[in-house]
């Protein structure tokens, strides 16, 4: 499905989040579009964790706006809590509940009851089917993260929020990953994700910003942004094989300093 | 525009229970285990039945069931999934926040009653102890306000320490505080200035009160301002609790 220029699905506006005197962002705004894969990239400490926090509804803020499907997440926070399906960083479930324990939850609490026969289909689907009754901890990463995934669709939601999906998953699960990400797109869901690999972004996302001390430095598709600062002369000094690459403008743009 | 419909309140609250019912059935070994204090303290007091009389006993064992439950199954569960990150995941569902919280309180009402059933079945079996109608009922009300009493106190703690492990180091620190100083104070064995102070602290004022409820006749106004106190409890452990809880241990 093409994204629709007309119908954002998510609209961030002047965001400003601090704790005490830090400002950890400043003035953020992005739209997400309808059938769109928006990507949030930035280094360490850049302000995407709270951006997205912001968005989630995991924490208050006093400047800006952001609007999910139309809802204000601040004025209506569980009517905009319900067109999201969020996949936290660190996917945490009950470890005392097996999968069909933890699906059966969610969909109750995101009002779409499952009955045993609807929940042995989406296991199917995910390939889990024979690890039905195992408890979340005892999957691998690529079940784990196919599991969170599931949960984060299982109400047929307007935004898709993925916060590092791919952290620590093998090649094969990661390239399964995006496949499944890029299915969610076409159903018409609109897809925003965090990620450190520049890779996952240029494949997977329509377009992307770059956030950095609290701001967006800069949006656009990864071929644009590679295209705009091909020539800058940050981007190449930090090339490493003469053809410039998403990472060398994400280097350039950013500074080379590593962040804690 | 499709609107957004978001999921009823009541059947959030359904499918919680449900899941902390799971979990709580998970960890049925340490169900039956913080169960088993009192039910032993129970038995192993026979001899005082007699010379303290059934109340008595039945009232330190509730109350000594009721801190375990307070102190360590509700403080130790919200500290352990407020690590993890599981109330974040269920923040960011249409979930209002105190459904999660109630539902984890409702879960901790059953165990006091099922602590409760099981100590007036013990009793009975093993010391013959028996209550009128109107003892049995007032005891269960009691039970439920006095398992509030010390709830709240697991709220204060989680409200003011962050770190599970320090949590942990807390709850069974204060529990066993409350067993050795309460038990050992009430008798006046320490003195009559903690004697006094046990008397009013939230075991005092627990037992007090389940003793009293046992049998209403001998109900006084000394019960009844020891109601006041452990209401008086409850308003500050919970409202100093929840105002300082945070969702997130990080």
């Amino acid at each position: 499905m093409t994204a629709d220029p007309d119908k954002y699905i998510l609209k961030v506006d002047g965001l400003g989040v601090t704790y005490g005197d830090f400002v950890a962002v400043k003035d953020v705004g992005f739209n997400v579009l309808q059938g769109e894969i928006f990507g949030l990239l930035g280094p360490n400490g850049a302000g995407k964790t709270s951006t997205l926090s912001a968005i989630e509804g995991l924490l208050k803020f006093k400047q800006g706006t952001i609007i999910v499907d139309g809802q204000d997440v601040q004025q209506k926070p569980l009517y905009a809590k319900a067109s999201m399906g969020v996949q936290l960083q660190s996917t945490s479930f009950q470890p005392e509940l097996n999968v069909v324990q933890i699906l059966q939850l969610f969909s109750g609490i995101y009002g779409v009851p499952k009955n045993k026969d609807e929940i042995k289909e989406m296991l199917k689907d995910i390939k889990l089917e024979d690890h039905a009754h195992k408890k979340f901890g005892q999957l691998s990463g690529g079940q784990q993260q196919r599991v969170s995934l599931v949960i984060a669709t299982i109400h047929n939601p307007k935004l898709v929020l993925l916060d590092e999906p791919t952290t620590g998953l093998d090649p094969q699960s990661r390239r399964q990953l995006w496949e499944r990400i890029e299915a969610i797109k076409a159903k018409g869901h609109a897809v925003l994700l965090t990620t450190h690999s520049m890779e996952e972004a240029e494949a997977v996302c329509d377009r992307i910003a770059i956030i950095d001390h609290g701001r967006v430095i800069a949006i656009d598709t990864p071929q644009a942004l590679v295209d705009k600062h091909r020539d800058d002369p940050e981007v190449i000094a930090v090339s490493r094989r003469g053809k410039i690459t998403l990472e060398d403008v994400f280097i350039g743009l950013t500074g080379t300093a590593v962040r804690d | 525009m499709e609107t957004t419909v978001i999921p009823k309140s009541s059947a959030v609250f359904k499918t919680l229970v449900r899941a902390d019912m799971a979990t709580l059935f998970s960890n049925r070994r340490s169900v039956v285990i913080s169960l088993l204090v009192p039910l032993i303290i129970l038995v192993s007091w026979k001899p005082l039945v007699k010379v303290m009389g059934g109340p008595f006993a039945l009232s330190t064992a509730i109350t000594i069931g009721l801190m375990a439950i307070g102190l360590m199954g509700y403080t130790l569960s919200v500290s352990r999934d407020r690590d993890k990150g599981i109330f974040q995941r269920l923040r960011v569902a249409p979930v209002p926040t105190w459904a999660i919280m109630s539902s984890r309180i409702f879960i901790q009402l059953v165990m006091i009653m099922v602590l409760t059933l099981l100590v007036f079945i013990v009793g009975y079996q093993y010391d013959k102890i028996t209550l009128s109608t109107e003892g049995y009922l007032l005891t269960f009300g009691v039970a439920i306000l006095g398992g509030a009493v010390y709830l709240s106190l697991g709220q204060l703690i989680v409200g003011l320490i962050k770190t599970a492990e320090t949590i942990n180091a807390v709850t069974r620190l204060t529990y066993f505080l409350f067993i050795m100083v309460g038990m050992f104070g009430e008798m006046g064995t320490l003195g009559p200035q903690v004697k006094e102070g046990v008397h009013w602290s939230p075991y005092g004022s627990v037992k007090l009160m389940l003793a009293a409820s046992m049998e209403p006749a001998k109900w006084t106004h000394d019960t009844t301002i020891t109601v006041w106190v452990c209401l008086g409890y409850i308003i500050v452990f919970a409202g100093i609790g929840i105002k300082k809880f945070k969702w997130n241990s990080k």
